[in-house]
């Protein structure tokens, strides 16, 4: 998740964790947003439109990492 | 010079300048963004990361997390009298972080940052920077420096600087028949009926987007919409390691610091001239 909003440079990646917890929970995406307080729309975007790859790459990460140390 | 705070909320301030300038404005806007020093990680040395991320991108997304910062403490490291690269406890403050995944997938977050300065933290404790697999390891050590957004945008302590002018919305009342065209027209809801007369109720909030001009039947409209330059509706948000307020008094105070340098200039080259 990225830190800031790419246009304005707001603090979103705090945000990220409830939001996807709450909108998978069933919550209007909007309303959340509302909530969270992510008005402009710059920021609703970043929050918006993100999709976390990286539990796919930790997955194909597991066979690469050496079991034990 | 007059300053009327219309809101302050949190790390947001909304205020109106009048008997100004829009070049002072811009001057204030200008600096906020670009001059006002703030607290970012600069320098990362990483000792272990066996994560998925490589070490430039996770420098570069500690570096995004803003952090409180402490103005007095500190100076900019090119005004440090060390003079050193690495810097001193006048002009860094340093971090440490060692997280392993042990038990199962783990997400590493800005708390986990220790800072040997207690007033510099991050803004935020729950800023994810990496996801680690079981058996991967993140040890690094950063150093955060005071630095302007003229450098890096990590180091712009506002999201938001922007004025914009206060508009001036006068209704004909000789030509206007209350026909509330302007008022269903109007998409921030300014226009009110009150009596069969149409009044504004909030200029403050007007876009300047002519709709109800436009939207008025009568020709020439009986609505009119201008705007004064001399007076300013600033908008303001911090992203937090500055508050607002701390952020427009330094913009100001360095303004004046640049104003009284070009006078002096100027004096010491008409000095010569005669």
């Amino acid at each position: 998740m990225p830190v800031r909003c790419f246009t304005c440079g707001g603090l979103i990646g705090d945000k990220w964790e409830e939001f996807r917890s709450r909108v998978d929970g069933g919550e209007d995406a909007g309303k959340v947003l509302d909530s969270l307080g992510v008005t402009r729309y710059c920021c609703r975007r970043m929050l918006l439109s993100h999709l976390d790859i990286l539990d796919e790459i930790l997955e194909f990460s597991k066979k690469f990492t050496k079991g034990s140390r | 010079m007059e300053v009327k705070v219309l809101e302050a909320e949190g790390n947001s301030v909304r205020f109106i300048l009048s008997q100004s300038s829009p070049a002072f404005a811009n001057a204030l806007r200008r600096i906020m963004i670009s001059e006002v020093p703030c607290m970012a990680i600069e320098d990362v040395f990483f000792y272990e990361n066996t994560s998925t991320l490589d070490d430039e991108t996770i420098a570069h997304r500690l570096g995004l997390i803003p952090l409180t910062t402490d103005l007095d403490s500190y100076v900019l490291p090119e005004e440090c009298e060390c003079k050193s690269e690495m810097g001193c406890s006048r002009c860094r403050a340093t971090a440490t972080l060692e997280v392993e995944a042990l038990d199962g997938r783990k997400t590493v977050y800005s708390g986990d940052l220790k800072f040997d300065d207690p007033h510099i933290r991050p803004v935020s404790d729950k800023i994810p920077i990496i996801k680690l697999e079981v058996n991967q390891k993140l040890k690094f050590e950063a150093y955060a420096k005071l630095g302007t957004g003229k450098k890096h945008a990590k180091w712009q302590p506002v999201a938001v600087a922007a004025y914009k002018y206060m508009p001036n919305i006068r209704i004909n009342l000789k030509k206007c028949d209350a026909c509330r065209v302007c008022v269903d027209a109007c998409p921030k809801n300014i226009l009110q009926v009150e009596k069969d007369v149409i009044v504004v109720v909030d200029p403050v909030s007007c876009t300047l987007c002519y709709e109800c001009v436009k939207a008025c039947p009568q020709d020439p409209s009986a609505v009119d919409v201008s705007w004064d330059d001399t007076t300013l509706i600033f908008n303001l948000e911090s992203v937090g390691g500055l508050s607002a307020k701390q952020v427009l008094f330094k913009a100001t105070e360095i303004l004046k610091k640049k104003a009284e340098e070009v006078t002096k200039k100027l004096a010491v080259k008409g000095g010569k001239q005669t």
